[in-house]
């Protein structure tokens, strides 16, 4: 590997609060961590709302999925996962000080972020275009059937809110495949890579759940 | 790249590879039973299938089996919330 530096100088900058390196590294990975439970309890609430309308309103919820694009969902699935393959290239590839190859791989990654961005704005462009947005001060498809639009409202939340963090992620993603091209990063702030990819995992966690809730179990 | 880098790279990537192509085949078999709806109680499979779904992501891609057991309790403690909340809401709603 032409462009790499070796594993064993791999490692992190001591920050003066903490007594070893070691420490540092644990306490970057809980502080994530305790921020992603906070927002697994954000979109748990909204998942729980899917659920209780397709208990109170079977048939609206039902009539109201089946609107809703299938295949571009399953597709947008499959592409959060190659994203996951992507970025966990990169975390192992900073591990072992291969440079050029994590920054690939994490380009990689946001390159397919943002193609699942373009998939979900197209999709939002077909149900706008046959009058599924009831929000809209414009006619609504399924008007005669008013719970599909507390349905609706809640899938354009729960999608919405997704959409904001993985926008959220592409451009932290994009500073950080910057800050890390720079000479000496991976043996100063390798830490910065594996803490960042626990929140591009968690957002393929997230959707994995939301393509079933939203598209696959109401059906 | 030379065979030992080749060799080096599998070892470590062998975990996340796997993980891509099991998460994947859950994919097609939920997408399979999403589009065909082989029998009435579909959604209980579909529910299997994304609890492993969830459970790999979050032990081989999120790493939380090598972590430190602090971390194994918060990643823990924010499931055992959900089911707290799931448990109870849906307790009153299905009862009512």
């Amino acid at each position: 590997m032409p462009d790499a530096v070796t594993a064993e100088a791999v490692d992190i900058e001591l920050a003066e609060q903490f007594v070893t390196k070691e420490q540092q590294r644990d306490v970057g990975t809980l502080g994530m961590w305790a921020w992603l439970v906070t927002e697994l309890l954000l979109f748990a609430g909204l998942f729980l709302c899917a659920l209780i309308l397709r208990i109170q309103f079977p048939a609206d919820v039902t009539l109201a999925t089946t609107h809703l694009k299938f295949w571009i969902g399953a597709t947008n699935t499959a592409v959060l996962i190659c994203s996951s393959l992507t970025m966990s290239g990169a975390i192992v590839l900073s591990r072992l000080g291969w440079r050029r190859g994590m920054l690939g791989c994490m380009l990689a990654t946001a390159c397919l972020g943002t193609l699942f961005l373009v998939l979900k704005g197209y999709e939002y462009y077909q149900d706008y275009d046959e009058n599924m947005m009831p929000f809209l001060a414009r006619p609504y498809a399924l008007g005669a059937h008013p719970s599909t639009r507390l349905f609706l409202d809640i899938y354009y939340v729960t999608t919405g809110l997704h959409g904001v963090h993985l926008i959220t992620g592409v451009s932290i993603l994009l500073v950080l495949t910057w800050q890390a091209s720079r000479p000496r990063f991976l043996q100063m702030h390798q830490n910065r890579i594996e803490i960042y990819g626990l929140y591009w995992h968690f957002i393929d966690l997230i959707w994995i759940i939301v393509f079933p809730v939203l598209y696959v179990l109401n059906r | 790249m030379t065979r030992e880098d080749r060799a080096t790279l599998w070892r470590h990537m062998r975990a996340p590879v796997l993980s891509f192509v099991a998460l994947m085949a859950l994919l097609a078999v939920n997408v399979v039973l999403g589009a065909t709806l082989p029998f009435r109680a579909v959604w209980v499979a579909e529910a299997v299938v994304v609890v492993c779904m969830v459970l790999t992501v979050l032990l081989v891609s999120m790493e939380v089996w090598s972590e430190p057991p602090l971390v194994r309790v918060f990643s823990a403690l924010g499931f055992f919330w959900l089911l707290i909340l799931f448990g109870m809401t849906l307790v009153d709603y299905l009862t009512r």
